[in-house]
C-alpha cells in the first residue's frame, strides 16, 4: 500500500509560470483514490537539470517514501527544436534507478515521444509520466490498475503505463 | 533486472509551431480542448516559452494547418494565459517523415550530455 507519495513536477516553464501545472493536482487525485490515508506532497517545479532532478529523488528515498512520481521530461524533443525543454527525467532515473524497467515510445519519425521507467531504489518505488496531461492522465491511471493487480511486478506496470500512453496517440 | 522495449508508434502528425505570442500562466489542458474542438482532430502542446507554443496536430495536412492559419491564432486568442499580437504567426509547420526502422537512435544510457543532446 502506498502511504507517503512525492509528486514531483519538472519543467522549466512550471518554475517561471508560464505554464500552469494541472498535472499534480489530477496525479494527486488518483493516488488518493488508491489509499484515502496517503500522505500526498507536491514538490517544487524542478528545473530541467539532471543533477537537481536526481537529488530530489535521492532526498525523498532518504525519507523512505512509499512513491516518487516524476512529470514531464520524458521524451526528447530538445534534441530536435531549440525552443522545447530540455528532458532530463529519464536520464536521471536511468542513473539512480537499482532494479528497473522502462519503455521507449518512438515515433514514425524515429524521435523518442516518451521514455518511461518504473523502478526500485531503496524500498522507493519511482515511475515517470509524460508532461501531456491527457498522456499523464493515462498513464497515472493504469499505474494504479496495475499496482492494485501486482505491486511487485515492475516490469507489468510499466509495460501498462506505456501501452496506455501510445493508446492516447491515436484518438 | 533491467529490461528496456522499444515501440514505434505508427501515427501521422504534424509539428507546429506558432511564435509572436505572450504566455504567462497557460492551462494547456484548455489550450488542447480549443484546438481540438477547432482542427476536430487530437492536439498535444509540446513546449511553450514565453513567446511561443508548439504543438503535434495529429491527422491534419500541412495544407489544411496554413489554410487556416488564421481562425487558429483567433482560436488560441481564447485561451486563458496567452495574448495575440499583429506579429503572431504559424513560424513552422511540418508533416513528420517516417524514416527506416533501422535508422532509430540508439539510447545511450549515462552517455556524455552534449553528444546526448545536440
Amino acid at each position: 500500500m502506498i502511504n507517503k507519495a512525492i509528486i514531483i513536477p519538472t519543467g522549466d516553464e512550471l518554475k517561471t509560470g508560464v505554464v500552469l501545472d494541472t498535472d499534480s493536482p489530477m496525479i494527486m487525485q488518483v493516488l488518493l483514490s488508491m489509499n484515502g490515508n496517503c500522505t500526498v506532497i507536491r514538490n517544487e517545479p524542478i528545473q530541467d537539470s539532471e543533477s537537481l532532478i536526481s537529488n530530489c529523488i535521492k532526498t525523498y528515498v532518504n525519507e523512505n517514501v512509499d512513491l516518487i512520481v516524476l512529470i514531464g521530461g520524458s521524451g526528447g524533443g530538445h534534441r530536435y527544436s531549440k525552443t522545447l525543454g530540455k528532458d532530463y527525467t529519464h536520464t536521471s532515473l536511468e542513473s539512480i534507478l537499482e532494479e528497473k524497467y522502462s519503455t521507449e515510445l518512438y515515433g514514425k519519425n524515429g524521435h523518442l515521444w516518451s521514455k518511461l521507467i518504473c523502478g526500485i531504489i531503496n524500498k522507493t518505488m519511482v515511475i515517470n509520466v509524460p508532461g501531456p496531461y491527457q498522456e499523464a492522465k493515462a498513464a497515472i491511471e493504469a499505474f494504479k490498475r496495475s499496482y492494485e493487480h501486482d505491486s511487485k511486478d515492475l516490469k507489468q506496470i510499466n509495460t501498462n503505463m506505456a501501452e496506455a500512453v501510445k493508446s492516447k496517440y491515436f484518438e | 533486472m533491467d529490461k528496456d522495449i522499444k515501440v514505434i508508434v505508427q501515427v501521422d502528425k504534424t509539428v507546429v509551431k506558432i511564435t509572436g505570442v505572450e504566455v504567462k500562466g497557460l492551462n494547456i489542458q484548455q489550450l488542447e480542448e480549443i484546438l481540438k474542438d477547432k482542427l476536430k482532430s487530437l492536439v498535444r502542446i509540446i513546449g511553450v516559452t514565453g513567446s511561443s507554443i508548439e504543438m503535434d496536430i495529429y491527422g491534419v495536412e500541412e495544407e489544411d494547418i496554413l489554410r487556416k492559419e488564421d481562425g487558429l491564432i483567433t482560436a488560441i486568442a481564447l485561451a486563458d494565459g496567452i495574448s495575440v499580437s499583429d506579429v503572431t504567426t504559424l513560424s513552422s509547420v511540418k508533416k513528420i517523415q517516417s524514416v527506416n526502422i533501422d535508422s532509430v537512435p540508439e539510447y545511450i544510457e549515462n552517455g556524455c550530455r552534449g553528444e546526448r543532446w545536440l
